[in-house]
């Protein structure tokens, strides 16, 4: 990927496709609202600070700077005594939450936007390919069974995600699959899972469990510490590396099953390779955060409609944009009402209408 | 091609030509379908592609021969039968391996929005590509070679999208140039085309084989084209081939009653095909 840029600067002497533009002030935008918005999360709480309280807290560069102290963040163990109220309270309270809005949103984002390309359809995400669903019912019958067992959510999900997946691949399977008969076979997956997770609530014994339930069905970053930090890192710094690039075959799957084949693709293999990274994005975001909806949808779309369809620049789009919305969004149903909402409810208020904005513009559904 | 070629073993019905021109693609005792029950679309004894040359393969509707183009390529896998390319059988080919080799333009494409000229036909380097390689000198000097031969070099900024249906078949053939295989196989690249786009098609199609020595096999839908076109003539029916030959020799009154049910009167001029078709027939 790298050679591509500097083999297109050479011949073109520097100069920056519009497109790429674009995507600089895309990502730009996009960091800069999970700076502020992340501020707000960190800044605003029960517990009441000044705004140069918070800066001075945040910048503390014997925090920033503290090998230490990290490691106690990103590895487990205990915090050390000199650290203030304020700083226990910013570092170890509230910042996690905003770290992992980041790694929920890179997820879901670049997981929906690899399941568009490999379904060939701008409406597919991890929700309609039934793969939320699939690790959706593994962690809460991992809730309601395993009790407190927060290490083996993410392999649950994971699990739940591919097992979906395997799924819908064999219902839609015929001599090879198609986007269409993927999708349809995903939305069949999607509702029993759906289905199966309702069910399950009936099993649900005590009110503390069907509340961990129902906040984590609908998506929610309440109480998320470190330790979800932990969990999701590190897929997330395997999965989306690959998943960048992985840009060009995923480009090629988009010309259409003929010409990837007729280019020497090994379709189905590829589709199945590409969908494996997709799944294990989508578990990670939905083993720490629970079925957080809409993002893996609109993310991507709404980057295309701002870099074009090229899918180097719409997962590195995808990678900022996804951390924006979910932290912005997380920021507003934390703060913004009396109740702290989960924020899979903000997410699906914004995505609906969203859509009704996308639709009403391109008049023709079908064109998506 | 130092290949030797395979030893020819029935050509029945092609009762032509003294010289027997060497294969580049074979295909003997090949029944494709894409049911596993019912009739094949395809079943027929024996194909050959000459080397270097021009092939053109035509037929009526429903006779077969986007189907045996599509076996030819590999994207049907054959229910019987072989396919040989350059003396090697075609299903021991890994994927991009086969694609250096031969490359095929389908009929039908679906385009991404909002990419440029200039990167589909990069994409036709897919096949010369490592997994995580990026583009290379020889990538762009492929892709400059093929947008300069099908004359679309000034589009390469344009968006696809933009392009007229012509030009979008152009760019289209420009990426299986950029393939840079010995053979190249196209579906119907005139149909829908305007009379200016066709022949700049074929002209591409012309240069092709003649400078560069590929050889072709392209699916006509107009028997005239492919008669002054093509060095070869393949006339398919019911998924058999019926004749196979040099077009003055395969293109005949009888042909037309047979195969696509015409009454016409049928005469070449210095090579010039010249079909007049008077009325329709029971085949």
């Amino acid at each position: 990927m790298r050679s591509e840029t500097t083999a297109a600067k050479t011949v073109d002497g520097g100069w920056v496709a519009p497109r790429d533009r674009r995507l600089l002030s895309l990502i730009l935008a996009s960091v800069a609202a999970v700076v502020a918005a992340g501020f707000v999360q960190v800044w605003f709480g029960s517990y009441e600070m000044t705004f140069s309280q918070t800066y001075r807290v945040l910048t503390n560069p014997d925090i920033v700077f503290n090998a230490r102290l990290w490691g106690a963040f990103l590895f487990g163990g205990d915090l050390p005594d000199w650290l203030s109220t304020e700083a226990v309270i910013v570092w170890n309270l509230r910042l996690p939450r905003v770290v992992v809005g980041i790694l929920v949103g890179v997820n879901l984002a670049v997981s929906g936007a690899v399941f568009q390309a490999v379904t060939r359809n701008e409406l597919a995400s991890p929700y309609i390919l039934g793969v939320s669903g699939g690790a959706g019912l593994a962690v809460l019958l991992a809730i309601a069974f395993a009790a407190s067992a927060s290490v083996v959510l993410p392999f649950a999900a994971a699990a739940g995600g591919a097992l979906a997946f395997v799924l819908v691949y064999v219902i839609a399977w015929k001599g090879g699959t198609s986007p269409v008969r993927l999708v349809l076979a995903g939305v069949i997956v999607a509702t029993v899972f759906q289905s199966l997770q309702t069910g399950l609530f009936y099993f649900l014994d005590s009110t503390a469990a069907v509340k961990t339930a129902v906040q984590w069905t609908s998506g929610s970053l309440l109480g998320v510490d470190w330790a979800q930090v932990r969990l999701a890192v590190l897929p997330t710094l395997v999965v989306t590396p690959l998943i960048v690039l992985a840009s060009r075959h995923l480009n090629v799957l988009l010309l259409g099953e003929q010409t990837a084949r007729a280019l020497g693709m090994s379709v189905e293999r590829m589709r199945f390779g590409l969908s494996a990274l997709a799944i294990l994005a989508a578990s990670t975001a939905v083993a720490v955060a629970g079925l957080v909806g809409f993002v893996g949808l609109i993310v991507p779309h709404a980057v295309r409609t701002v870099v074009g369809s090229d899918y180097k620049r719409l997962v590195l789009g995808s990678m900022f944009v996804g951390p924006a919305l979910v932290v912005v969004a997380d920021a507003v149903a934390r703060l913004a009402l009396p109740v702290q909402l989960p924020v899979g409810i903000v997410t699906g208020v914004l995505g609906g209408p969203y859509f009704l904005y996308l639709m009403r513009r391109t008049g023709d559904i079908s064109e998506f | 091609m130092t290949e030797t070629p395979p030893p020819s073993e029935s050509r029945e019905r092609t009762a032509t030509g003294d010289e027997q021109p060497d294969a580049k693609l074979r295909a003997s005792d090949l029944e494709l379908r894409y049911d596993s029950v019912g009739e094949p679309i395809v079943d027929c004894e024996t194909l050959v592609v000459p080397a270097g040359e021009v092939t053109a393969l035509v037929g009526p509707n429903g006779s077969g021969k986007s189907t045996l183009l599509r076996g030819l390529a590999r994207h049907l896998s054959p229910a019987a039968g072989e396919i040989v390319l350059d003396g090697r059988d075609v299903a021991s080919l890994g994927d991009k391996e086969f694609a250096r080799e031969l490359g095929l333009l389908s009929q039908e494409h679906d385009a991404p929005g909002g990419i440029t000229v200039e990167d589909l036909v990069h994409h036709g380097r897919y096949p010369h590509r490592g997994f995580l390689e990026g583009r290379t000198e020889a990538d762009a000097l492929a892709v400059e070679d093929a947008l300069e031969m099908t004359g679309v070099s000034h589009l390469r900024d344009e968006d696809l999208g933009d392009l007229s249906g012509g030009q979008k078949q152009l760019v289209w053939i420009a990426m299986t140039l950029a393939q840079q295989t010995e053979t190249v196989l196209l579906d119907e690249p005139t149909t829908y085309l305007d009379l200016h786009h066709q022949l700049r098609v074929m002209d591409v199609i012309h240069e092709l084989n003649e400078e560069r020595g590929v050889t072709v096999c392209v699916v006509l839908h107009d028997l005239q084209q492919a008669a002054r076109f093509a060095d070869y003539l393949v006339a398919l029916r019911d998924g058999d081939v019926y004749d196979w030959g040099p077009p003055e020799d395969v293109v005949t009154e009888e042909l037309l009653a047979d195969v696509f049910g015409v009454d016409a009167s049928v005469s070449f001029e210095n090579g010039d095909p010249r079909i007049l078709p008077r009325r329709a027939v029971d085949r």
